[in-house]
């Protein structure tokens, strides 16, 4: 893959050091550094304020800290090659991140929002498998490249795209331009979306539904949901992990479609194929949630593991950042970028009106 | 920019099980109150 982003490294498979771990350590501690710094520079604005009471000084998120502090590294002095094997961990953060979070969440409400979500997944998956092939031949797209668009768009970004690659063996240039153009559409939702979800006063709950099946990437999902408030998080991971366990049947559907047409290999054995692509994090989701449910753990322990997903999470969070170079996301083209992004606003317009409904019509608390 | 490495990797499935593997035992962990709540 020629990169044009840190590429979203264990979204398919992460770096690794060859001789040892310490590899890793630069890396990790850059994206540790960033998260920490982020969260000082949070508590900053009401230091200054003690001592300049006149001065008006707006409160920023450490969330958004964190990105812009990691947008800022990556876009000026770059990620050097010494801190990528490390940077690319910020996955490995997130999945563990996402793990732990499976103890904020009864299993009744995985059950009742997953059921939900699922069902708003299913209408989601129709119509951006829909429009975006719709759009890319509008756009007269190359094929591949538009099934990718579809893919990233309808399931879970990156992580579909690097998914469907073995199994639709598009042009090499056609999997950089759809990760680039997913990735583009997750930074303009980090600005979009929250001041979206202020305007339209919407709860926590609905907004995170509402991010969840709307942003790709599941970092940028995340981190849109979480700059909107802590709740909202929680929700938009649970429902963008519904989301993403569709993975294995969209991928596979394009995979028999290319091979049906002799651009791709034969799937051999489709349940062996769908095991293969379902992200396995989710199980460990469901055992934390499990464990918490049965009382496994008592009211402090599930604060201190919600407080460990936390500090996971903050990692992430500046890796999302750091993985960004704005340079060469507006250097693909700009056709599969329209494609993207009329594709992307459709969803987000569809989606949003799917949750206002499920919410005014009390199919969810 | 150069992609970062492409041999010597970690499968994404590698990656998940790392994360259940560091997600259960820190839930262990803090169940049997070995590990102290830390504040975020």
């Amino acid at each position: 893959m020629s990169a044009h982003t840190i590429p979203s490294p264990a979204e398919t498979r992460v770096p690794v050091p060859t001789e040892s771990l310490r590899a890793l350590l630069p890396g990790v501690a850059l994206l540790f550094g960033i998260g920490i710094l982020g969260k000082a520079l949070e508590r900053a604005p009401s230091l200054i304020h003690t001592r300049y009471p006149h001065l008006f000084i707006p409160h920023i998120e450490y969330v958004l800290w964190a990105i812009l502090l990691g947008l800022a590294v990556s876009n000026t002095v770059g990620v050097s090659a010494r801190f990528r094997p490390g940077v690319a961990t910020y996955e490995l953060w997130l999945k563990l991140g996402i793990v732990l979070v499976g103890a904020k969440f009864l299993l009744q409400d995985v059950l009742h929002i997953g059921g939900l979500s699922l069902a708003l997944v299913a209408v989601e998956l129709i119509l951006s498998l829909s429009v975006m092939t719709l759009l890319g031949r509008i756009f007269k797209l190359p094929p591949k490249l538009t099934s990718l668009l579809a893919i990233g768009s309808s399931i879970c970004g990156v992580t579909a795209i690097m998914a469907a690659q073995g199994a639709i063996e598009p042009e090499e240039e056609d999997t950089s331009t759809a990760i680039a153009a997913i990735l583009t559409l997750g930074a303009i939702a980090l600005v979009t979306f929250p001041a979206i979800g202020h305007f339209l006063h919407m709860s926590q709950q609905g907004y995170g539904v509402w991010a969840g099946l709307a942003v790709d990437n599941t970092a940028e999902s995340l981190v849109t949901g979480a700059l909107y408030g802590q709740d909202a998080g929680r929700w938009a991971i649970l429902v963008k992990t519904a989301r993403s366990s569709f993975i294995g049947f969209v991928v596979l559907g394009y995979a028999v479609y290319w091979s049906s047409r002799g651009l791709a290999p034969n799937v051999k054995h489709k349940g062996l194929f769908l095991w293969q692509k379902f992200p396995k994090f989710i199980l460990g989701f469901m055992a934390i949630s499990i464990l918490a449910t049965v009382g496994f753990f008592t009211a402090s322990q599930l604060t201190s593991l919600s407080n460990l997903s936390r500090w996971a999470f903050l990692p992430a969070f500046a890796g999302v950042g750091l993985r960004t170079n704005l340079r060469d996301l507006v250097g693909q083209g700009w056709r599969p970028l329209v494609v993207g992004i009329l594709g992307e606003i459709f969803i987000a317009l569809v989606t949003l009106a799917l949750v206002y409904w499920s919410y005014s019509h009390g199919v969810t608390r | 920019m150069a992609a970062p490495l492409q041999h010597h990797s970690f499968s994404r499935t590698r990656v998940d099980l790392i994360a259940i593997v560091i997600g259960l035992t820190l839930a262990a962990l803090v169940r049997f109150n070995i590990l102290p709540s830390i504040p975020f």
